[in-house]
């Protein structure tokens, strides 16, 4: 009998502690990358919202710069004291999903995988497994001075990258300005939207002479004044392309159409006489400019903080609160109902350049997909060299074969090619 | 016993200094000297694999480049002790104004690296400062790629040290000018013996541990150079601008081979405290 009492009590004690474990509110803690102080009012009112109709979750937003979270975030993974969920890019959430430091979520994000759209959802898989809530995307339009256009006597706007060269040198021969300035620092990206291989059958193969055509059309137009050299080859030489543009030095930019906002606030002069057309697709038939964010869970998250933590997710991402995000930042949502909202679809008939640029954009947002490099070794190292290699070529410090071909034979080496 | 007890005092005011140093010098030495023979990405416990991290970097141009370069900075060390001393003798004088003077060749010194890149950058660009004088004085035609055109951007980087150390290395010559006694220099004057005599025969003798001080400084300084390429080139172009540590710095901070970039460190290191001892060696005052 004595024994019965004590077993009583015991289950008892067990109820009552998980009672009270169950009551304890449920703490999350999510990342955002660089989005203070502009969305403090948005995040902040959506934490209010959302625990007012949530009572047992506790939310602390925490924003990162952009350039320390990968480095605070893998320090707090490996201390285990990670965020239960980190905002960040696709290249970065591959590399974290092949070490193991953050988890899947297929289960957590379940049925609700079909609110977003297809282009996002595959972003966000590594591996045969889901690692990622899609938030927001990006996509790149092509916007033009049509003065200068109209000066070097141009009057529609090219449609391929090959087209966009030959306009730059007309424009460099006829206004003196420079035609626009491709992202050479992230030459990989540029090959594999242009349908050029790096890799076929584990050996390097950027020394074809499809590879070698395409860097002297971009080393003839380099000759020729068409590029903007201040930071060509810069890893983001974005600053230095609307600061071109902004003071007129420049006549077509490739960028999202937030940055129109800057010409219309810095450069109202230039904005005036500034159009909007879909950005120059390479052969990949990729549109160009898709950099997928999302909310990927670290590992260790784990039961109800990970159910809670999904759940918010799911919240944070739905279509609703995507909508209100993308109006406030300029960006483009990858939940398929906020797609469809009027906000993007009614903007086709505005007038004003940035609706048109908004609109073009939307209408693109199906072919957008995050172009990176994954699976290669060393990868890094082996495109530093390539780098310099289209770098010596392009402006004409080296012949492209030869700096391709010696590329090319670095990366068969380190890679152990066949 | 006495001085056995003087010890131990001596330790205990030692103690906190030395636990703060063991804490964050010495042990961060060790660890990321035993992590440089490791495969290790935080996330997973470190291997051990011998020597292959220093086989990369031997398969690695770039950081031959990077040592290469490393190198070439010293160029800057003869040039920058000598105008610093020069310009620490023309400030040592008694002349209106003069604190004006000392104040303004300073102020790069307390400036922020960062507005110093950005500010250089700037002056530097296509349609900065110095290609517009350069334009409007009709020398050139065309702009000039000062941070752009792979054979110049790292003689401009060094300019920019330059700048930057030339303040410093003065107010420590000037410091050590006006140590010397004026009584000295009186009676050198007194025996008929020139300004030209009188520097090299006394000035310089009592500044050589000064000299000593500042090249070792500046040689170091110029080895380990980092801010400048961050800020303004990021190692471009064509890898002409990257130094020893910034290879460590990318091959660490932005592309996470954190073994490799210990690697390149223990490198650079070994590189500095080689050209240290030398300079110990050949500059070392002689003892009568």
């Amino acid at each position: 009998m004595r024994g019965c009492h004590a077993l009583f009590a015991g289950a008892l004690a067990l109820l009552l502690a998980a009672a009270a474990t169950a009551s304890e509110p449920v703490h999350i803690e999510f990342w955002t990358m660089s989005l203070k102080p502009k969305f403090t009012q948005y995040f902040e009112a959506l934490v209010q919202r959302y625990q007012a109709q949530t009572p047992g979750v506790e939310l602390e937003w925490v924003d990162v710069p952009w350039d320390v979270l990968q480095t605070k975030l893998t320090a707090a993974i490996a201390g285990g004291s990670a965020p239960a969920l980190a905002q960040m890019n696709v290249p970065w959430a591959y590399d974290y999903a092949r070490d193991g430091a953050i988890r899947p979520v297929d289960e957590l994000i379940g049925a609700a995988r079909s609110a977003y759209t297809e282009g996002a959802l595959q972003d966000v898989t590594f591996l045969g497994h889901v690692y990622g809530f899609p938030h927001y995307n990006s996509v790149n339009v092509l916007t033009y001075n049509r003065a200068l256009f109209a000066q070097a006597g141009i009057d529609h706007a090219p449609a391929t990258f090959l087209e966009q060269l030959a306009i730059a040198k007309r424009i460099k021969q006829r206004t003196g300005q420079a035609g626009f300035s491709p992202a050479l620092g992230k030459i990989a990206g540029v090959f594999l939207e242009e349908g050029l291989p790096l890799i076929e059958g584990g050996r390097a193969v950027f020394n074809s002479p499809r590879h070698v055509a395409f860097l002297s059309e971009l080393a003839d137009a380099y000759k020729a004044g068409g590029l903007l050299k201040d930071k060509l080859f810069s890893e983001d030489n974005f600053p230095a392309s609307i600061d071109a543009y902004k003071a007129g030095r420049l006549a077509m930019m490739v960028a999202p159409p937030a940055a129109l906002l800057r010409v219309r606030d810095d450069a109202p002069d230039v904005y005036a006489v500034s159009d909007v057309a879909p950005a120059p697709v390479g052969a990949a038939g990729v549109v160009a400019g898709g950099w997928l964010f999302h909310f990927a869970m670290p590992r260790g998250i784990q039961g109800r903080q990970a159910q809670e933590a999904a759940r918010f997710a799911l919240y944070l991402t739905n279509a609703e609160n995507q909508l209100a995000f993308s109006r406030l930042a300029g960006t483009f949502p990858t939940a398929k109902a906020a797609i469809e909202d009027p906000y993007f679809q009614n903007m086709r008939a505005g007038t004003d350049v940035f609706s048109k640029a908004v609109a073009t954009g939307a209408s693109r947002m199906a072919s957008v997909r995050t172009l990176y490099v994954a699976g290669i070794p060393g990868f890094e190292q082996l495109n530093k060299r390539l780098q310099d290699a289209v770098e010596g070529a392009v402006i004409g410090r080296r012949d492209t074969q030869e700096a391709l071909d010696a590329a090319a034979a670095y990366w068969n080496r380190r890679l152990g090619a066949p | 016993m006495g001085g056995a007890r003087s010890g131990l005092v001596a330790w205990c005011f030692l103690a906190p200094a030395l636990v703060l140093l063991v804490l964050f010098a010495f042990w961060p030495v060790l660890w990321g000297g035993y992590l440089a023979f490791t495969e290790y990405k935080i996330i997973t416990p470190p291997t051990w694999v011998g020597l292959r991290n220093f086989e990369d970097l031997l398969d690695d141009p770039v950081f031959f480049i990077s040592l290469r370069n490393s190198l070439v900075y010293l160029l800057i060390v003869p040039a920058i002790q000598l105008a610093a001393l020069a310009l620490a003798v023309l400030v040592n004088n008694r002349l209106p104004g003069i604190r004006l003077f000392r104040a303004v060749f300073y102020m790069p010194v307390v400036t922020s690296v960062s507005v110093v890149g950005i500010m250089w950058g700037w002056m530097y660009s296509d349609q900065g400062l110095i290609n517009a004088v350069l334009q409007w004085m009709r020398l050139i035609d065309e702009p000039i790629g000062w941070l752009s055109d792979d054979r110049i951007a790292l003689f401009a980087l060094m300019f920019v040290t330059f700048w930057r150390g030339l303040g410093w290395y003065m107010v420590m010559y000037l410091a050590a000018l006006q140590a010397i006694p004026g009584e000295i220099e009186e009676a050198a004057r007194l025996d008929g013996a020139g300004a030209w005599r009188r520097f090299w025969k006394i000035t310089m003798p009592m500044i050589l541990p000064t000299v000593l001080l500042c090249s070792v400084l500046s040689t170091l300084g110029a080895v380990k150079v980092l801010e400048e390429v961050l800020i303004m080139t990021k190692g471009g172009p064509i890898s002409s601008t990257y130094t020893g540590l910034y290879y460590a710095y990318d091959q660490g901070i932005r592309a996470f081979h954190f073994p490799r970039a210990l690697a390149a460190s223990l490198v650079v290191s070994a590189i500095c405290v080689l050209i240290a001892v030398l300079n110990f060696r050949l500059l070392r005052p002689r003892q009568p």
